[in-house]
């Protein structure tokens, strides 16, 4: 008994060594994103580095948060990042709806397109894509935002959802059909309910995507007030200088939605996309 | 004749037939939203670089554009600095996949202990998908100030000895590529840690209760039962990956610009187009970034299908 | 639900459409200076104008530097250009090459505009196309400390520049006499801190028509040679390969750098930085034995009126106030720059003591920026940085390394 607890007790010691060397991994380089936030320019690149300094302040914080153009950075991110959410839920749903449910002729087709989506290298689309944008008139609107983020989101949120569906028994909504309920009812009332770690997860891919997205919010806007979180990062990079500290805040704000969005539906997240990609 | 017939039973079971074919429709009523959306803001763009990669003079010159044909992939194909752009590619991504998968896997396997509290496991998964929420532009930033040959990574390595001296990490030829490599592993192997987390709690707990009874050790519960129970996922996963890998930008050219030996199809094409203003020869290359990661979207669907039998 | 869709898509839309007064004219300012400028006043000059022009409204579209230039070829192509739009003597050719420019020499005779007070303008066939309003010239910024604790004076000839960078490096304590931002993803450091000792020497990349001239070009071969003995020699900051213009600032307002070629830009943001940091600014040393008047770096805000918009006569009417005395004096007072207006006095000339010595080094030698107006001349940068890197790592020889720089260059003129 002594020997199994002995191995136990080292066992427990190399995993939560291997623990903290993973921790250090993962978690050093955004450590030193937080303490040179509150660095002065200056001491961002003083020799030999510290930790923290004399020059520790939250000036660089408050010089964002008193800041109404980059706080509306925040307002147009979120905007964005939760009407993508929806609209790529909804949509997903109905799709992983139609692949999972029924066999129709270009299933396989159509399957392979919208995942072969994906392989389109965004760089390379966006001379004429900026010119589609600008054709349909939503240039500089949250409208093109929100529509690029689908195309970017759906592919995989199909795949998530579908394989979500696959899991449900089919005896669920069969039951449900011959009640007479029809094809609608069957969906928004008996599956998206007990679909919800699959929702989940979906929505917070898809969030985090839009929160994150860089290049193309760039090129498909053109004033501060449609402009996201990356962006104003962005902006803080001069022609000539760059306000460091300042930056570095903004991207440590601009990310504790992600991470709360994370702490509160990890496991439903964990769980959703477990169907997802076991089957897709 | 037949078609007489055809009318006849058609007409006998109208309503029959008028829900057969509303179930026939339906799907395709669920599917109109995506399709619409990706008939318009993918298929047009792609079509018309396509076509852009068969003419010369496009967009930026008032002249008539002209056709050549394949010329423009002839060029692009035969160029030293494309073949060494390919070159750095694959190279980048075949490394990003595996660490990946290495560094998600072993994560998850960590996280997925029964040796630890719930509360605990819940915590070191927030930390362990850190690198996750920020945006490639701040990485870039970041690891810009890491390894700066005055940062703090080479400060910590030269005080415990391990280098020689200042290392110029993202400027010197025969580093650029690795630590670019290396800056992207750390930025993308969350993705793989949740998907494996999620794998793992969906093996069956009798699998290895059944392996134990037969005697296997803890080396061989991995071997002959998580990773043949993950594989799907890996599967997917790595293909993906490499996918997303191939298209990965703003890292690259917010490091090193594709100096230093670290050119990459991505930051290469982006020069094509918007350094020297050649769209053709841009619209070429990413015809050829298209081909290759349709290749590899081909297998990815395979990989889906065979999952799904 | 797909009504829910639909509504929120219209929801979008609402918001997304701003209101706009009927009646004014507005004009669409692209331009990267807001963001580089103090918070609210390039509003403030562009106010005086509307206050000056009723029935005119300027709204500004403004980005950083590197984005603003990608936005603008991309917006040229798709034919959505601002009307008038800030513009950098390294990207104007490509805008004029697809027409996306109005000719402001058309321009300034539909106004009866008389262009005797303008500084400079950018011909492009013939016709102006841009016009310079503010400049920055590179001159050296020296630390005076490290200068003094050293013993030396700041060098004003090539051999005095390499004995002092000797003198000031130390490598042991991470400090070193230049620094070299070579970065390929901003490539000017091959104009501001390469080409410039050409120019500071009367040297030219260029032959007579305006072509390139690298090969059997005496003066430029003993520059890059020069620049090589540098690196050789150890005085030159590392990770020059992939540093970029903001970070040799950076190292050298962290006194770790002695010496910068540097914009004067730079100014108000270095005495920011580090209160304590004592420089001063030199010319840029030249060759041996040269006494003509040395060629400046120097960058531009240059403006320019897109060939699509409605409102030519209204926009060429904020042009003509940015470069009158007074805007371009308000302008290049916030700015720190040089005016494109002859007669403008922008404040600092008279209060700055390090801005005077400046106006001399301005007034003794003459504007050289070779790369000002050439077709992709950022590309034409790039792909001079690339064999020059292997050059200064000792991979290539340096006529090999010309050589290459001069087909690829030959490539793009064509």
């Amino acid at each position: 008994m002594i020997g199994t607890r002995r191995q136990i007790l080292v066992r427990k010691t190399l995993l939560w060594f291997a623990l903290l060397i993973g921790a250090c991994f993962a978690g050093l380089p955004v450590l030193w994103m937080v303490s040179s936030s509150f660095k002065s320019n200056l001491e961002i690149f003083a020799y030999p580095p510290a930790l923290i300094d004399h020059s520790f302040s939250f000036d660089a914080y408050l010089a964002v948060l008193s800041d109404p153009g980059q706080l509306r950075f925040f307002f147009n991110s979120y905007l964005v990042a939760i009407m993508v959410t929806i609209c790529t839920v909804i949509t997903s749903i109905m799709a992983g709806y139609a692949l999972s449910r029924y066999d129709f002729r270009f299933k396989k087709a159509l399957s392979l397109v919208i995942i072969g989506v994906q392989s389109v290298p965004p760089i390379t689309l966006m001379i004429p894509y900026f010119g589609l944008i600008v054709w349909l008139k939503i240039y500089n609107t949250y409208t093109a935002l929100v529509l690029t983020y689908m195309v970017f989101t759906l592919s995989y949120a199909i795949i998530m959802m579908t394989g979500y569906f696959n899991t449900l028994p089919r005896d669920l909504d069969e039951a449900v059909m011959i009640d007479g309920g029809g094809s609608f009812v069957t969906l928004w009332r008996i599956l998206v309910p007990i679909s919800l770690p699959g929702i989940v997860a979906v929505g917070v891919y898809t969030f985090m995507l839009a929160w994150n997205e860089f290049l193309f919010a760039l090129t498909l806007t053109r004033t501060n007030d449609m402009r996201t979180v990356p962006i104003g990062i962005h902006l803080l990079m001069g022609q000539h200088s760059f306000e460091w500290n300042q930056m570095l805040a903004l991207s440590v704000l601009g990310s504790l939605p992600v991470l709360i969005l994370f702490l509160l539906f990890q496991r439903y997240f964990i769980a959703g996309m477990s169907a997802g990609s076991i089957k897709g | 004749m037949i078609g007489a017939t055809q009318g006849e039973i058609a007409g006998a079971t109208n309503n029959i037939s008028w829900d057969q074919r509303k179930r026939k429709l339906l799907p395709y009523a669920y599917l109109s939203p995506t399709l619409l959306l990706l008939a318009v803001l993918t298929v047009v763009p792609i079509v018309t670089v396509f076509l852009y990669s068969f003419f010369d003079n496009v967009i930026v010159n008032p002249n008539q554009p002209k056709f050549v044909g394949l010329e423009n992939y002839v060029d692009a194909l035969s160029h030293r600095k494309f073949r060494a752009a390919l070159g750095n590619t694959l190279y980048f991504a075949v490394a990003s996949v595996v660490a990946h998968f290495v560094i998600g896997l072993a994560f998850a396997l960590l996280l997925n202990s029964r040796l630890l509290g719930a509360n605990v496991k819940a915590l070191f998964r927030v930390v362990y998908i850190l690198p996750w929420v920020f945006t490639a532009s701040i990485i870039a930033i970041l690891w810009r100030l890491l390894l700066n040959p005055h940062g703090v990574v080479n400060y910590v390595l030269l005080e415990l000895g391990l280098v020689p001296e200042l290392l110029e990490w993202l400027s010197d030829r025969d580093l650029a590529i690795h630590a670019v490599t290396f800056i992207n592993i750390w930025s993308g192997y969350p993705f793989y840690l949740v998907s494996f987390l999620a794998g793992l709690q969906g093996i069956p707990d009798d699998l290895y209760e059944a392996g134990r009874v037969d005697g296997a050790n803890t080396w061989q519960l991995f071997r002959f039962i998580t990773l043949p129970q993950l594989k799907p996922i890996i599967i997917s996963l790595a293909l993906l990956d490499f996918i997303w890998t191939i298209h990965q930008f703003t890292l690259v050219w917010m490091t090193t610009g594709g100096g230093s030996n670290s050119e990459v199809l991505s930051t290469y094409t982006y020069k094509a187009a918007f350094s020297s203003y050649e769209f053709s020869e841009a619209a070429t290359l990413a015809m050829v970034i298209l081909a290759i990661c349709t290749f590899f979207g081909i297998f990815y669907v395979r990989s889906q299908r065979m999952a799904d039998e | 639900m797909k009504k829910y869709l639909v509504g929120l898509l219209v929801l979008a839309l609402m918001l997304a459409g701003g209101v706009t007064m009927a009646q004014d004219v507005v004009l669409e300012f692209q331009q990267w200076w807001e963001p580089e400028l103090p918070e609210g006043s390039f509003r403030a000059i562009l106010d005086d104008f509307e206050a000056a022009n009723p029935g005119i409204r300027v709204e500004t579209i403004s980005g950083p530097y590197l984005t603003t230039k990608d936005q603008i070829i991309a917006s040229a192509a798709t034919g959505t250009m601002a009307d008038v739009v800030g513009l950098d003597g390294a990207w104007v050719n490509v805008l004029w090459k697809q027409g996306a420019l109005h000719s402001l020499t058309q321009a300034m005779a539909d106004a009866d505009y008389d262009d005797s007070e303008l500084a400079a303008q950018i011909r492009l066939a013939g016709e102006t196309y841009m016009i310079p309003i503010a400049n920055f010239i590179y001159p050296v910024f020296v630390n005076l400390d490290m200068l003094e604790a050293a013993g030396i004076d700041p060098p004003s000839t090539r051999a005095e520049f390499a004995a002092a960078a000797e003198a000031l490096t130390d490598p042991d304590n991470n400090v070193y006499g230049w620094a070299q931002p070579l970065s390929l993803e901003q490539p000017n450091g091959i104009q501001n801190d390469t080409m410039s000792w050409l120019w500071a020497t009367g040297g030219s990349m260029l032959d007579d028509m305006g072509q390139p001239n690298l090969v059997d070009n005496e003066a430029l071969a003993d520059t890059m040679a020069y620049i090589k003995s540098l690196h050789d020699a150890g005085v030159v900051a590392p990770g020059a390969f992939a540093m970029k213009e903001n970070e040799k600032v950076e190292e050298f307002v962290n006194e770790r750098v002695a010496m910068i070629i540097n914009t004067l830009a730079h100014f108000t943001l270095i005495r920011e930085r580090n209160p304590d940091l004592n420089f001063d600014i030199t010319a840029l040393p030249a060759a041996e034995g040269y006494d003509g008047p040395r060629g400046l770096p120097y960058a531009s805000w240059g403006i320019g009126i897109s060939a699509n918009t409605e409102h030519k006569a209204e926009a060429w009417k904020l042009i003509d106030y940015l470069t009158s005395v007074e805007g371009n004096s308000n302008l290049t007072s916030i700015a720190n720059a040089f005016p494109g207006n002859v007669n403008a006095t922008p404040d600092f000339i008279q209060t700055d003591e390090l801005f005077m010595t400046a106006f001399e080094i301005f007034q003794a030698g003459y504007l050289a920026n070779e790369f000002t107006g050439l077709p992709a001349a950022e590309e034409l940068m790039r792909q001079f940085d690339e064999p020059f890197q292997l050059y200064l790592e000792g991979d290539m020889e340096l006529d090999e390394f010309l050589q290459i720089a001069q087909e690829e260059w030959e490539d793009i003129f064509e």
